[in-house]
């Protein structure tokens, strides 16, 4: 008990020596080693009055005196405004595209022949997607995988519809969108079909999935994210 | 619950009068349109024996044939267009199949295909058709008519190669059909055993019953009088029952003690002494029940005891159309028949009867 109030004693003792040494005027020999001026104590009183109250900012009501005496003094408290940033449109809209006519496919560009190479494509797609390294996989595993899938690319047929005249389409599809794919045929005819109400047959590697489209309906990029679930026979 | 089991579902009764001799009676209109029949009965009051004549006739039925697991895309070959339909009245129609559940087939002797089929059959076959009038808001039977004959049907033509396509290939319907052939000329007659012979085919012979009732009460009838009269005559709709209560041999005496039955011969009655009921069972077509009518009206030109007889035709119950191309459904019984009261002065009553599920007879 004794020590501990011994050390506070000399512990602010020394502060008090420190704070005395501090506020020394610099010694003459000192200064001229260092190259300073030394100023009068006057004179230096006067700078220091004078640079608070130039960063003490509108004090105007106070005098420096006062306004030094308080606990907290706060320098440079103006905060810089943060400049909200503007949402840059990314490209273009999807109106704008419409009227570019990006989502249509040129008439000569219709031919069936020439997507073949895509379809080769999504089956080296899917192969990979599906098999992988494994020669056989369960027909879920392959099933979930292409419900998933990019099916841009694949060969479908309209398996079942609530309009028998889609009945039997086949084809490679170049688009799909929420509602829709678009299908070219063999004949080279461009078909948009609907996704509501119709059951979409998938062939690849000699084995048939059948795609109820009604479930099928959103983006290709929504749908890769989607988690399905696994139900029993569904009517259209 | 129980209310709605009293009470009687829709049907329709349509009675009509005319004379065989009017250069304007339907009477031949109404059988031939009439095409799949399924039983016959023919009422002869104060006759024992059936008349040489009609008896000739109905043996003269011949057979009709049931072909097994038929494709329907058979009826789709040139060759059966221009050996069958071409050269006859052609009359095919799927047995054993439901019309409330199965998908059902017919050809009309007209040419026409005519396919019932369930909701989801029709989703897969892909031949444009209309709803049942009869599946209510949400469909789930449809009704495809082909017209076999029809000219935009030739073999090349985009129509045949979709129909041909949907019926071989997409969705092959193989089923029982009960065939039967007129040939309109009698010169050669390729037989429908020969042409089938890939299938399995079977003749069928047409059944006879016979049944004599003795001491029957019989109602008085009156050409003229089709609503009936007081204390003179019964009315058309009251021969109607009194002639299915006789052909179901239904016990008409009204016993007090009788729980099957409570049914009475319509008033005024005599008594007669015999009736003879002839049923006939089969896959009828209506070429013979015209000879069976025409024979009939022959039968008064002897002097006979009795003033009229009957002859009560019933439709399969399974069948997709009735008269014509209506449509046919099956609710609670699915029946479907007509009957001819004939007078001994060449009149006759015609009643013409449907069940829920049926359009309104011609």
């Amino acid at each position: 008990m004794n020590g501990v109030v011994c050390g506070n004693w000399s512990a602010s003792s020394s502060a008090a020596v420190y704070a005395y040494i501090i506020y020394q005027p610099l010694p003459e020999k000192e200064a001229k080693d260092l190259g300073l001026e030394i100023q009068s104590h006057k004179k230096s009183q006067e700078f220091v009055n004078a640079f608070i109250k130039h960063c003490i900012p509108n004090v105007k009501t106070l005098s420096t005196g006062e306004y030094m005496s308080r606990k907290a003094v706060v320098l440079e408290y103006s905060q810089e405004k943060k400049k909200r940033k503007q949402h840059k449109a990314k490209g273009i809209t999807a109106k704008e595209r419409r009227e570019l006519k990006l989502f249509t496919v040129n008439p000569d560009q219709q031919r069936y022949h020439m997507y073949l190479p895509l379809h080769e494509l999504w089956k080296q797609y899917i192969r990979n997607l599906c098999l992988g390294n494994r020669a056989s996989a369960q027909p879920q595993m392959i099933q979930m995988k292409l419900l998933k899938a990019d099916l841009h690319g694949a060969i479908v047929t309209v398996f079942k519809s609530k309009c028998p005249s889609y009945v039997g389409l086949t084809g490679i599809i170049l688009q799909e969108s929420k509602h829709i794919f678009k299908i070219i045929t063999k004949e080279d005819k461009l078909k948009v079909v609907p996704k509501l109400n119709c059951v979409f047959s998938v062939e690849f590697d000699g084995f048939i999935s059948y795609i109820y489209g009604s479930k099928l309906q959103m983006r290709a990029s929504e749908r890769s994210a989607k988690k399905f679930k696994s139900k029993g026979s569904i009517d259209l | 619950m129980l209310t709605a089991l009293q009470t009687c579902p829709r049907h329709l009764l349509v009675c009509e009068k005319s004379s065989f001799l009017q250069e304007r009676s339907r009477h031949s209109a109404h059988v031939e349109t009439h095409y799949y029949n399924y039983c016959v009965s023919i009422c002869l009051p104060e006759c024992r024996l059936l008349p040489e004549k009609v008896k000739n006739i109905i043996d003269d039925f011949g057979s009709y044939y049931l072909v097994k697991n038929l494709p329907v895309n058979e009826f789709l070959t040139q060759e059966f267009n221009d050996r069958f339909l071409k050269k006859g009245l052609f009359y095919a129609l799927s047995y054993n199949t439901r019309i409330d559940q199965d998908n059902v087939a017919a050809v009309l002797p007209t040419g026409k295909l005519i396919l019932s089929v369930n909701k989801d059959t029709y989703e897969e076959m892909g031949l444009q058709g209309k709803p049942s009038l009869y599946s209510g808001k949400k469909a789930i039977r449809y009704i495809v008519t082909i017209d076999l004959s029809d000219s935009s049907m030739s073999p090349d033509g985009k129509k045949f190669q979709r129909v041909k396509w949907a019926l071989t290939e997409k969705k092959p319907l193989a089923l029982d059909f009960l065939v039967s052939w007129d040939p309109l000329d009698n010169s050669e007659q390729p037989s429908i055993q020969s042409y089938y012979s890939k299938y399995v085919v079977k003749e069928c012979r047409f059944q006879v019953n016979s049944n004599v009732s003795r001491d029957l009460l019989c109602p008085v009838l009156k050409s003229d009088e089709l609503h009936g009269k007081e204390g003179t005559s019964c009315s058309a709709s009251e021969v109607f029952e009194w002639l299915g209560a006789i052909s179901n041999e239904i016990n008409c005496n009204n016993e007090s003690n009788s729980f099957i039955s409570s049914f009475c011969c319509p008033e005024p009655s005599i008594l007669v002494e015999q009736a003879h009921v002839c049923t006939v069972t089969g896959f009828i077509t209506p070429t013979k029940i015209q000879k069976l009518v025409k024979q009939l009206r022959e039968y008064f030109n002897e002097p006979k005891l009795s003033q009229w007889v009957s002859i009560m035709v019933h439709g399969f119950a399974d069948s997709p159309v009735s008269w014509r191309e209506t449509e046919h459904g099956y609710f609670k019984g699915g029946e479907n028949l007509y009957s001819f009261v004939i007078f001994n002065n060449e009149d006759y009553w015609l009643q013409m009867a449907v069940g829920t599920y049926d359009g309104c007879p011609p």
